[in-house]
Formats: structure tokens, C-alpha cells, sequence
């Protein structure tokens, strides 16, 4: 069979601000299952992107067997062979058509020419003949709405295979699958490399899957390839991960000791509605700040979500001062006087439209309040002494929200809890697209409440963070809890190897 | 929005953003001083004055209660028919069972009130959203109002569906006082008041607006946004009823589908209003700018002997200029 080779040489990609890619090279041949591994933020997704026609901005050349290539469009990739896999499945497939519809969806867009009538019975047929050559039990005739997520991962290989593939990008396809269903995808891709003779690259943060169906992997780090090497028996987990994080980091800034006193704030065995956090069980101490850490999408917003009853919780329980508490819904958080500085800011944090003075007294307006009628002047006043606190840089206390930087918007948001006088404070990302002199400015906010006595919950993904900022860790991974670690007695990569699913070594609890 | 304020186009920024902001303010003067200079005193009187005013108050209350819906980003399509159904039960308390003007008031209002909690139910519990869930209680209201009314209107002299006589024979004239000059100018400016002072200065008025800038937001904050939804809605009803009963008064009987043609230009005077002032969100101040600004093109337009069976065509312009300027402006998210 014909051997095809995809080379990239020097591609680059920038964003606004960051350089996503630099000078990458990067090869993948027909027949070999390859990894692609690196920290969040390494520029893995951005290069697949561009292989896969979605980043059409990128620079540098593309070669399909030495020829020269451009990839600018989603057709041209699928032209040169290459199809890719979506972490988010459900974004391309059509939930109310059937998996017949499904599979042959590029077909029935591109290759019907003139042709006006569908040829249902063609259709059935030609994706019947694709699910039996991947050995896929599935009816085609079934809606797609109905499949399990497994299941429409299939299907979405199965298109992939149906129009010419030669490269299959799977971006973190396993990441919301369960064990056995990972067994079988695992089973469906040496089925492929067998019989389809593609290449397949495998985008993922679980590091001990790499190990068990992949020949050779590339590590990524801050958008450049660190190397390409191959997997043997004697590749260890731990090998890999240092070569995703390479050199550690430094961050400026250094955490005032706060006097830790009792546990005040407990969670007990935590478990979501639909799964999404599984049997969480975490205390946070009075003065400490108990960091989250973990990969994008171990569970560290949902877990915060649920603790805050933004999320339905099914089990488990939540305990504050030895007192357990009812919360269904954020008000009912609130009145317990536990805070939530959301991930997604600007959508869930700060209220854009509004003024900075009413955001600052959005979570109690009560105490500005003369029956029921806003005291204007109470909460100018209130606005002012935050704005001071904080450093807050806004004009006036009445300018709009959504004209402040994202740092002081951030502030804005915590400033918000800090009228309300909570006790228990839950950061989720806080420094996201915030520059680093904010970021140092929020994380003395952090040091300060703490410092008042509150218990702080703090989840990233950024290590470097979590080392600074912390006194204790949890690492979450798969939407649980893999290991409790002391800030002090560890590193950046002992919190990589619990974060990409790696297990304590026995006999050591 | 994203905006950072760019000294060189500054100055052309404000000018245009001042304009913007004061676009329904500026269409109203226009109109009265074209009128004026068409129609001279017979427009820019004192009666006439009276005459506009008198014509937008119903048009203003119905608009009102759906500025309290839309603040926190709610829709209500259904309020007019409801109000029909309202006034048949005002109408028909007074005339078929004789009760006191007060008690028909009270019992309309409430009768409102209850049922409004259908709309509730299906926007808040079986969470359709309020535009098709009103769409469909629009049927509802209209096939049970007849139903109760027993296919007719209600008015003076007209006997139960069932062929009993009715307890009155006729309207008192503080029945009819309530949809006169200067009654139902008091009332229309009494509701815009109250709703601005209960949207502007209460923290549940506050509350609201942020719900209508960012639910999720809201809700993170900890703002019990079921609760406030439902609150939004009831006082909503209130208003619903009030105008039901203005329009009773003012056409002395509860007409069949009485109140249904006032929803288009109630809507119309909610989006004109969004933008008055800077608000960019439904207020009660825009809103009785907006409805002033529907009555004038009405008033003057009927004095220059244009056809009436054209002005739903005026009233659907106008709305649909405010839309375009509500949404026009939007950036892509």
C-alpha cells in the first residue's frame, strides 16, 4: 500500500497577543499511531486546527508527500485527506437526523452535483458498509440524538473513514468516555491503523493511555516542539511529563504566612447530578487557601459550581463551622456567606451593563437598602472604599462595567463578595486573561482574605499559580479527587503526574 | 459591548451617541413641529394636547407592563388578550352581578393576577420560552374569554348568557369617569411613576435589569432569579388589569377583543423607549416617550385626512425602526 507523509515546516500561528505556534515542525506518516501530549496552553489544539483547514491564519508551508500544500479551509484539509474528531461531538453531528444521515453527511453535501432526490436506500447502505468495516454494532436507522456519547464518537469516526481519510486527528476523544468505552475506542483505532492503513494522531492529557496504543509521541511546550520520540516498554509516565513541562516555573510572587486555625469549611463525599464531580470529600482550614488544581476539564469548575448550587448536586454533603449546610441554589450559597469569583468573568462574574457601584452592591443590595428603596449614597460610599481598597482604576464609581480592564473587572467581582462579607471564598480561575500585574494584585486580594480569617478554595490549571498562592492541594482529575499534596513538599511535577491520571505508588497513602 | 474611549473620535463618538440616546425625544419634536407647521392651531392646542394625551394613555399602561416584563429580559405576547378576558370579568361583575365599581376593580385585578400564573407556570416550571409560551395563552385567552361572555360583548342592557337579567341596567358616571380626561391621564402618568420608582429606586427594580443583562450573572451573584421573574410577572398582571379596565371605561362596554390591537403599538413604544436617555434597557420614562411619540403620529396623521385603515401600517413603521435600532447597533458575540 501507498505510504502518505503530512509535514509541517516552520508553521507559526498568532493570536492577538500570544504566538500559539512558533516555528513548529512536525511529521506524521500513514500506518502509525501517533500522540501529541503538552500542558494546557501548549498550542497542541491550534496546531491540529491548522492541519484541519480551521485555522486558516497560520504561516509557514504544508507538504502531502513533498508537495507543496495549503491547507486554508476545512475543505482543502479533508481534499489532502486529513478529517478530525472534535472533543465536542455533539458540534457536528445533527442530533435529529439518523446515523445513516450522519455518516454520509459530507457525501450528501459534496458529491450530490445535480442530482435533486436523496437515494435513501444508497445511503442506508454505503454507511451500513462503513460501520461493518470498523466493526461497529450500531442501526443506522436510529436518530443520533439518541446514540450514548460513545457512540456518537463512532459515528463521527465513521464519517471521517467514509470520505477518503488518510490522517484522523482525535482531539481528546477519551477525555468523557468511561473505562470499558475507552476499551473500545482503543480496539476501533488498531482496527483502523490495520485495516484502513491511516495515520492517527492522538491529542490527550491522559498520558497512561499514550503508553498503551501509541508507537511514538511529540511533546509540545509553549508552542514549540520539544521532540519526537518513540514509545517503548521502557517508557515511563513520569518521562513524559517531563518533557511537557521542561524547566519549572518562577513566579514572583511570594505568599505572607497566614495563622491556619481550625477546619471550618468541609465537603463530604460530593457527587454531581450527571456525574461531572464524583465523590469529592475536602476541608479548608480558618486563613488557609486550599488549592484546586488539575487539567482543563478534570472537573474544577463543576466542582465549584457545585459547592456553590449552580450545579445540582446528587450525594454529599456540605459543612461549615460543624454546622451542615442546605444549598440548592446560589442565593442559598450566598446567604450562607459563601462566594463564587467564576471562571468565565464576563459572562458570569460581572454584570457589564450595570455601573461599577451597583456590581460592587449586586450581591447585598440589602444592607443599602431603606425598606426595599436603594440608598444611593450608601452604596457610592461602599463603591468608593473598594474602589480604594482594591485599586480598582475606573474614572468614577458610576462608569459601566464593561469598559474597565479585565483585571478590575476581576477586582470588581471580588470586591462584590467582600461587601457582602462572606466567609468562605471560591476562586475559580481568577487570573484568566488577566495581565500579570493584576494577577499579582489579585493574588495579594487572596493572601489578605485569607489573612482575615476566611477559607479559600482556589482552582486553576496553572500549576505555577497553585504553588504560589496555596497551602495545601488537591488535584483533581476525571471530576476526582487523585491526591491531597502539602504546597511545601511538592512540585510542578508531582502535580502533572496526578493530573493526567497517573496513580500514588503502592503501599504509599 | 467593548468600547475604549478613543480621543481623536471622541468628539464625533458623543455627538452621535448623544443623538442616539435622544433619537425618540428628537423624532417627537420633529413630528409635533411638522404637524404645527401643516395643521397650525388645529394641532398645537391645548384640547388637542388633551386629545393626544387621553389617546396614548392605554397605549402607555399596556406598555408599561411590558416594560416590567422585559427588564428582566422576559416577553409577554399575550398581555392584551388577556386584558380582553379582564375587562369582560370587570364589565361583567358590574353590570351581571352588581357589584360596587371598588369590588369590580379589585376583583379584575386579582381575577388577572391568578390567571397570569398560568403564564408563569409555563415560563417558569415547563420553561418554554416567554415568547411561545405567550403565544399560545394568546388562543387560550381569547377562546375562554368569549367562552364566559358567551360569544358577545358585554355592555348596558344586554342580558346573561344564560338569558337571566343582568343586576344593572346601566353605567354609573364614575364608571365612566375612569376613561375620561383628566381620569385617565392621571392614571397613565400615575403607572409610569410608579413603575419608575419601583424599577429605578428599589433594589428589586435593580435586581431585575441585571437579570436582564446577564441571567447567568445574575444568578451567580446570588439573586434568586425564579423568585424575581415571578415578581416581575405579577406586578405585570396588575398593570395588565388596569388598562383593562381604563379600556372598559373608555369604550363603555368590554368590546369583543377589546384590548388585542393595543400589544403592536405597546411593544412599539417599549423598544423606542430602550435607547432614550443612554438606558440601552426597557424603562418607564422611554416607554412614555415612545407612546407619545405613536399618539402624535396617529393624531397628526388622522387631522391630515389619511385613511385610518393605513395607520396600523404607521404604528408597524415606527416599531420596526425602534427594532432596528435596538438590534442594528449589536455586535456579533
Amino acid at each position: 500500500m501507498e505510504r502518505y507523509t503530512l509535514e509541517c515546516q516552520h508553521v507559526s500561528m498568532s493570536f492577538p497577543g500570544v504566538k500559539a505556534l512558533n516555528n513548529v515542525d512536525f511529521t506524521v506518516r500513514t500506518g502509525e499511531i501517533h500522540a501529541l501530549v503538552g500542558a494546557n496552553g501548549a498550542g497542541k489544539s491550534t496546531l491540529m486546527k491548522v492541519l484541519a483547514g480551521a485555522n486558516p491564519g497560520y504561516t509557514g508551508d504544508l507538504f502531502l508527500n513533498g508537495k507543496k500544500i495549503s491547507i486554508r479551509n476545512p475543505f482543502a484539509a479533508k481534499h489532502a485527506g486529513v478529517q478530525i474528531v472534535f472533543q465536542e461531538v455533539d458540534t457536528a453531528l445533527i442530533p435529529s437526523l439518523s446515523v445513516a444521515e450522519n455518516i454520509m453527511l459530507n457525501d450528501m453535501i459534496m458529491n450530490m452535483g445535480h442530482q435533486q432526490l436523496v437515494h435513501w436506500s444508497r445511503i442506508r447502505s454505503e454507511a451500513q458498509k462503513v460501520l461493518d468495516r470498523l466493526n461497529i454494532q450500531l442501526d443506522v436507522r436510529k436518530k443520533v440524538a439518541d446514540l450514548s456519547l460513545a457512540q456518537k464518537q463512532m459515528v463521527l469516526i465513521a464519517r471521517a473513514i467514509q470520505s477518503s481519510c488518510k490522517f484522523l486527528l482525535l482531539d481528546e476523544p477519551t477525555a468523557p468516555l468511561s473505562d470499558n468505552e475507552t476499551k473500545d475506542l482503543f480496539n476501533l483505532v488498531l482496527t483502523l491503523k490495520r485495516t484502513e492503513d491511516i495515520a492517527i494522531i492522538f491529542i490527550t492529557h491522559r498520558i497512561y493511555e499514550v503508553l498503551k496504543i501509541c508507537e511514538s509521541y511529540t511533546a509540545m511546550r509553549n508552542g514549540e516542539i520539544v521532540g519526537n520520540f518513540p514509545i517503548t516498554n521502557d517508557t515511563s509516565v513520569k518521562e513524559i511529563v517531563e518533557q511537557m513541562l521542561g524547566r519549572s516555573f518562577e513566579e514572583s510572587f511570594s505568599k505572607t504566612p497566614v495563622e491556619i486555625g481550625e477546619k471550618v469549611f468541609e465537603v463530604n463525599h460530593l457527587t454531581e447530578k450527571e456525574n461531572k464531580v464524583r465523590d469529592v470529600s475536602l476541608y479548608v482550614r480558618k486563613g488557609e487557601v486550599v488549592g484546586i488544581a488539575g487539567l482543563v476539564g478534570a472537573g474544577k469548575s463543576e466542582l465549584c459550581k457545585t459547592i456553590f448550587g449552580a450545579l445540582k448536586k446528587k450525594e454529599g454533603s456540605i459543612i461549615y463551622k460543624g454546622k451542615e449546610l442546605t444549598i440548592r441554589t446560589p442565593s442559598d450559597a450566598v446567604k450562607q456567606n459563601i462566594a463564587l469569583v467564576p471562571e468565565e468573568r464576563r459572562k458570569e462574574g460581572v454584570l457589564v451593563q450595570e455601573s461599577v457601584d451597583f456590581n460592587l452592591s449586586a450581591s447585598c443590595l440589602n444592607d443599602f437598602c431603606y425598606f426595599s428603596f436603594v440608598n444611593k449614597k450608601k452604596i457610592t460610599r461602599n463603591a468608593q472604599m473598594f474602589i480604594d481598597k482594591l485599586g480598582i482604576k475606573t474614572p468614577s464609581t458610576s462608569q459601566k462595567t464593561a469598559f474597565l480592564s479585565g483585571g478590575n473587572q476581576q477586582k470588581v467581582v471580588i470586591g462584590k463578595w467582600l461587601s457582602a462579607h462572606c466567609s468562605v471564598y471560591i476562586f475559580d480561575e481568577p487570573t484568566k486573561g488577566v495581565d500579570v500585574g493584576a494577577k499579582k494584585e489579585i493574588f495579594k486580594l487572596i493572601n489578605n482574605i485569607a489573612a482575615e480569617g476566611n477559607s479559600v478554595l482556589y482552582a486553576t490549571c496553572e500549576n505555577s499559580e497553585i504553588l504560589a498562592i496555596t497551602d495545601r492541594i488537591y488535584v483533581m482529575f476525571g471530576g476526582e479527587i487523585m491526591a491531597e499534596l502539602e504546597t511545601k513538599k511538592t512540585n510542578d511535577k508531582e502535580i502533572m503526574y496526578y493530573s493526567v491520571g497517573g496513580r500514588k505508588p503502592a503501599g504509599q497513602q | 459591548m467593548e468600547r475604549t474611549i478613543d480621543s481623536q473620535n471622541f468628539n464625533s463618538r458623543t455627538v452621535f451617541q448623544f443623538l442616539l440616546n435622544w433619537a425618540a425625544v428628537l423624532a417627537l419634536l420633529v413630528c409635533v413641529l411638522i404637524f404645527t407647521t401643516m395643521l397650525g392651531k388645529a394641532f398645537f392646542s391645548g384640547p388637542n394636547l388633551v386629545n393626544i394625551l387621553r389617546s396614548m394613555a392605554i397605549t402607555t399602561i399596556f406598555a408599561i407592563a411590558a416594560t416590567v416584563t422585559m427588564a428582566p429580559d422576559g416577553f409577554d405576547m399575550s398581555s392584551c388578550t388577556l386584558a380582553s378576558f379582564s375587562a369582560y370579568i370587570f364589565v361583567s361583575m358590574y353590570l351581571w352581578y352588581g357589584m360596587s365599581l371598588g369590588m369590580a376593580i379589585i376583583v379584575c385585578i386579582l381575577f388577572t393576577m391568578v390567571f397570569y400564573l398560568v403564564t408563569l407556570f409555563l415560563i417558569l416550571v415547563c420553561k418554554i420560552p416567554d415568547m411561545l409560551a405567550t403565544c399560545a395563552l394568546m388562543f387560550i385567552h381569547q377562546g375562554l374569554g368569549l367562552w364566559y361572555t358567551g360569544g358577545g360583548a358585554v355592555s348596558a342592557g344586554m342580558s346573561l348568557p344564560n338569558g337571566n337579567p343582568p343586576a344593572r341596567r346601566g353605567l354609573s358616571d364614575a364608571f365612566m369617569s375612569i376613561g375620561q380626561a383628566p381620569m385617565i391621564i392621571i392614571i397613565m402618568l400615575a403607572c409610569v411613576a410608579v413603575a419608575h420608582v419601583f424599577l429605578t429606586y428599589t433594589k428589586h427594580g435593580r435586581y431585575l435589569y441585571a437579570m436582564g443583562g446577564n441571567r447567568t450573572a445574575a444568578k451567580l451573584s446570588g439573586i434568586n432569579v425564579t423568585k424575581y421573574r415571578f415578581l416581575a410577572g405579577m406586578i405585570t398582571a396588575i398593570f395588565i388589569a388596569i388598562g383593562a379596565i381604563v379600556v372598559a371605561s373608555r369604550n363603555t362596554a368590554a368590546q369583543i377583543v377589546g384590548c388585542d390591537n393595543y400589544l403592536m403599538p405597546s411593544l412599539a413604544a417599549v423598544f423606542v423607549g430602550l435607547s432614550v436617555g443612554g438606558a440601552k434597557k426597557p424603562n418607564a420614562f422611554g416607554t412614555l416617550i415612545g407612546a407619545g411619540l405613536v399618539s402624535v403620529l396617529e393624531n397628526g396623521l388622522m387631522m391630515c385626512s389619511v385613511p385610518y385603515y393605513i395607520l396600523p401600517a404607521v404604528k408597524g413603521a415606527v416599531l420596526t425602526l425602534a427594532l432596528i435600532a435596538a438590534y442594528a447597533s449589536k455586535k456579533e458575540y
